[in-house]
């Protein structure tokens, strides 16, 4: 004779739903009220490249990619985050071992340059991280003629150093693959007046031969600074003309666009759209704070 | 030639991790057995019995002594094609049915797989497993694997076969059953060599035993002759014996025991012969009269006891 | 020769029937699969992290495998005594090392194919739902066939972790076989490290310890060409079979290695 299996009693079955809903709505109710640990110990696990790799043996292009997530992900926080505080630290850091896991990781050392140059407060502006870590890249592969130009292109956009900049143009333009366009550029970026244009050249290019969507976005955005750049360079006499009126700097764009004396038809709008902050005080010009254009690079040096 | 023999075979073991002795498993035993024999290799738990099978399949190596089966020395690949094994407490993979395990076995001795099919299909009747042969060895009682493994230990007809404790796991009609399937190997002319405990199994089978003790040889020999020695008289069943006919015998008696309804058994010590006490019977009936034996039990404990004592004066002395 | 066969054939069986492998073998798939949605996280890298995630987690699986499946090769039929009935038969010792060695690597070889076939699926699916523009930014085509080079070296590795796995199995505990057979892969992948070890502990001893270790134990790191396909490098095919001809060597020393240790082993 075969017994019926135990029927648990209803009770069980409705203490379970209610222990379950009880947990939910507690862990729902302390939403942001427990202590997080800071954020930034955690980001990468291992500090060092070296253990990294040894420790990865004969997976690292998965942690290789792991990190470069990370890298990725880091970044990006970072950059929208609007504490006042903020560093980007840990960029290099994951990146190197990234590049320490897969020294054949291209994107890493181009795109990662870039990120690391980024301005502060949307990048790190590290640029000297950047290039050491384009120059790892160039010891991995000597004859990437990419690295070479990506650290030329950081020293004349960033470190305004045009004569460092042509320097690695050439060393870049001698190598297997190298583009003819290379010494050109070289010329140009020492060439008195050409500044502009050779800035505007390079964007291009790197556009045109950019591998990666990445790296096309940050060119036509690097296009855009200089567009808004220009646009400044003709936004700054009206803005003086109105002083030599007035005695005083405009306290608004609207003081130019209404009154009596009409100097611009529309409200002035950076290529991403955004309206110039004009300062009341200074009479200086520049992209607003909120655009994705900020920063430019600054105007004053060199 | 013999079907088995060993001569000298000795097994010890290092016992102790710290300070190793030896433990002597197996000591010297010499036997054989003769072509067509059903022998018994009988002996209490831990004296040697597995020891000597596994030496004899080269599961374990001799310290000294060596064997041979069907002439040829333990382990030659070539006598192992006529030979079959049931280890003690067997155990085979689990995840295969009772029939691919016989037909994988069948498929070594060089079957091919239709005719290990065959084979296993018509050993799987014989042992008993009817349409579980198909489910997983897993789900198999301990009895029914007892089977399995004696038809892997039949699936090339060999000509000796070894069993280790055949018998266990089994219920009684297991048992009656194995014990028909051991008499019909004998009638094909098959080597029996099976171990066991179970003294019942040895005295309905065999023709020869040996009783091993604490890894020596006690005693080995037909049965006839083991138990002929130590015969302890006789025993005479009557019928309406009278009270006075039986207070006359008693002297002549080592004991008188009422089985009821006017019966008795009277016990003849050796010396009496029965057909001299017969005419003092009176007017009682004989029902039966026979030879009281000493049982293969009785050997086998005074043995074993025996041994037992040896062994503790030889420790003693060393 | 037919009973390494048969036996070899019984592992295989078995291990069919067994559910843990089956599960490694999902999970490998499984994990293919997932490596799509990662790689929405990668800057336009997908089909690196694609590439990576399924050559190492084919690796891994078949590590896996390799080490606990050919450790209880021989220790469990001695352990539970299985191994009784089989050695009564006309099978020698060393056919039953050899054939469980075999049926092992058939299984790994196949249970490998079958993550190859599920990871060029993966990566159809990729190549045809990405857009040409995206795709010359790819340093070697997604259908790319060189990756077999990896996986036939992966194949390789696994060969010589399974014989190493039988060999330690042959007359240690199974605890003790793992861990060993896990240093060995370790040590065979932190090869440069042990030939450089001067760069890293300044010690007078040791670089002769660690090389000679280096040069005893096999170069595991030179069967590891998965960076390489993945970036579209070349990858010699003399050199590939250098490491694979190094490699059976290797292999069949711990083959018979372990024949002779087990041949003289009482089955207890």
């Amino acid at each position: 004779m075969r017994t019926k299996p135990v029927k648990h009693s209803p009770f069980l079955w409705v203490a379970l739903v209610v222990l379950l809903v009880s947990a939910t709505t507690m862990q729902v109710a302390l939403e942001g009220k427990l202590e997080r640990p800071a954020m930034k110990a955690d980001v990468h696990w291992i500090q060092s490249p070296g253990l990294m790799r040894r420790l990865a043996v004969g997976f690292n292009a998965v942690w290789a990619d792991i990190y470069w997530i990370r890298a990725v992900q880091y970044y990006g926080s970072t950059s929208i985050s609007k504490d006042p505080n903020k560093n980007f630290d840990q960029l290099y850091p994951l990146l190197d071992i990234t590049t320490s896991l897969d020294p054949h990781f291209n994107i890493a050392y181009r795109f990662g340059s870039i990120l690391l140059s980024e301005g502060y407060p949307h990048g790190p502006g590290k640029t000297k991280e950047a290039i050491t870590l384009l120059q790892k890249g160039i010891r991995e592969m000597p004859d990437k003629w990419q690295y070479y130009h990506d650290a030329g292109f950081v020293n004349y956009w960033w470190e305004r150093d045009s004569q460092a900049a042509a320097d690695w143009f050439m060393k870049a333009s001698k190598l297997p693959g190298a583009p003819n366009w290379l010494q050109p550029l070289a010329a140009s970026v020492l060439a008195e007046h050409g500044e502009r244009d050779a800035s505007r050249a390079l964007w291009i290019q790197l556009r045109e031969t950019a591998e990666h969507k990445w790296l096309r976005d940050a060119a036509n955005r690097g296009l855009m600074q200089l567009d808004a750049e220009a646009h400044i360079e003709l936004l700054e006499p009206l803005v003086q003309k109105f002083f030599d009126m007035n005695g005083r700097f405009p306290k608004g764009w609207q003081e130019l666009t209404g009154g009596p004396v009409k100097m611009l038809r529309n409200l002035p709008r950076d290529p991403a759209g955004y309206i110039y902050e004009l300062d009341p005080v200074t009479g200086s010009i520049n992209v607003a704070k909120d655009s994705p254009l900020f920063p430019l690079r600054s105007r004053d040096r060199g | 030639m013999d079907a088995i023999k060993t001569e000298g075979l000795t097994k010890h073991y290092q016992v102790g991790f710290w300070r190793p002795r030896p433990y002597v498993a197996l000591d010297n035993l010499s036997l054989s057995v003769g072509p067509g024999e059903v022998f018994g290799f009988l002996g209490p738990n831990g004296a040697g019995k597995t020891t000597t099978l596994k030496l004899l399949m080269q599961l374990i190596y001799p310290t000294s002594g060596h064997a041979e089966i069907l002439g040829s020395p333990v382990g030659d690949v070539a006598v192992k094609q006529r030979i079959g094994y049931l280890p003690e407490n067997p155990y085979f993979y689990d995840n295969l049915t009772a029939e691919e395990l016989l037909v994988y076995f069948a498929r070594m001795f060089g079957c091919s797989a239709s005719e290990g099919r065959t084979r296993a299909a018509r050993l799987l009747d014989e042992v008993g497993i009817g349409a579980e042969r198909r489910f997983q060895l897993r789900k198999f009682s301990k009895g029914m694997v007892q089977r399995v493994g004696i038809a892997q230990a039949l699936i090339n007809e060999p000509e000796v076969v070894f069993l280790d404790e055949p018998m266990s796991g089994l219920d009684p009609l297991g048992r009656r059953e194995v014990r028909e399937l051991i008499l019909r190997l004998r009638d094909r002319g098959c080597t029996v060599f099976f171990s066991s405990h179970v003294l019942s199994d040895a005295e309905a089978l065999c023709s020869r035993v040996a009783i091993l003790a604490k890894g020596r040889l006690a005693a080995i020999g037909g049965l006839d002759e083991l138990t002929s020695v130590g015969s302890r008289g006789w025993e005479l069943v009557v019928s309406g014996l009278t009270g006075d006919v039986l207070a006359r015998l008693k002297p002549r008696l080592t004991r008188a025991t009422e089985l009821g309804d006017g019966r008795f058994s009277l016990e003849l010590p050796p010396s009496t012969i029965p057909e001299q006490l017969i005419p003092d019977l009176g007017g009682a009936r004989i029902v039966s009269l026979n030879p009281l034996r000493g049982t293969l039990e009785d050997v086998f404990v005074e043995q074993v006891r025996a041994t037992s004592a040896e062994r503790f004066t030889e420790k003693v002395a060393s | 020769m037919r009973s390494i066969a048969i036996i070899a054939g019984g592992v295989f069986r078995d291990s069919v029937r067994d559910r843990i492998g089956y599960g490694l073998v999902f999970f490998s798939i499984f994990l293919m699969a997932a490596s799509f949605l990662l790689a929405q996280l990668t800057a336009g890298q997908d089909v690196k992290i694609i590439k990576d995630l399924g050559l190492a987690s084919a690796s891994a699986i078949g590590l896996f495998i390799a080490i606990f499946f050919g450790i209880g090769l021989v220790t469990k039929e001695v352990e539970r005594r299985s191994i009784y009935s089989v050695l009564s038969k006309p099978v020698t010792r060393t056919q039953f090392v050899i054939g469980k060695y075999l049926g092992l690597v058939l299984t790994l070889l196949i249970n490998l194919s079958v993550m190859v076939v599920a990871f060029y699926a993966v990566l159809l699916y990729l190549d045809l739902t990405t857009l040409d523009g995206a795709k010359a930014a790819w340093e070697a085509p997604a259908l790319d066939p060189r990756m077999l080079k990896a996986f036939a070296l992966i194949g390789v590795e696994l060969m010589l972790i399974t014989a190493t796995a039988i060999f330690f199995s042959t007359f240690s505990s199974p605890f003790l076989s793992v861990a060993m057979t896990f240093a060995v892969y370790i040590i065979g992948h932190f090869g440069e490290d042990l030939k450089n070890i001067n760069s890293i502990v300044k010690s007078v001893v040791l670089p002769y310890i660690t090389k000679a270790v280096y040069y005893v134990m096999p170069n595991l790191s030179a069967l590891d060409v998965k960076s390489a396909v993945v970036h579209g490098l070349p990858v010699s095919g003399t050199s590939m079979m250098l490491a694979t001809a190094s490699c059976m060597l290797y292999i069949a020393t711990l083959l018979v290695g372990s024949i002779v240790i087990f041949s003289r082993r009482d089955l207890k």
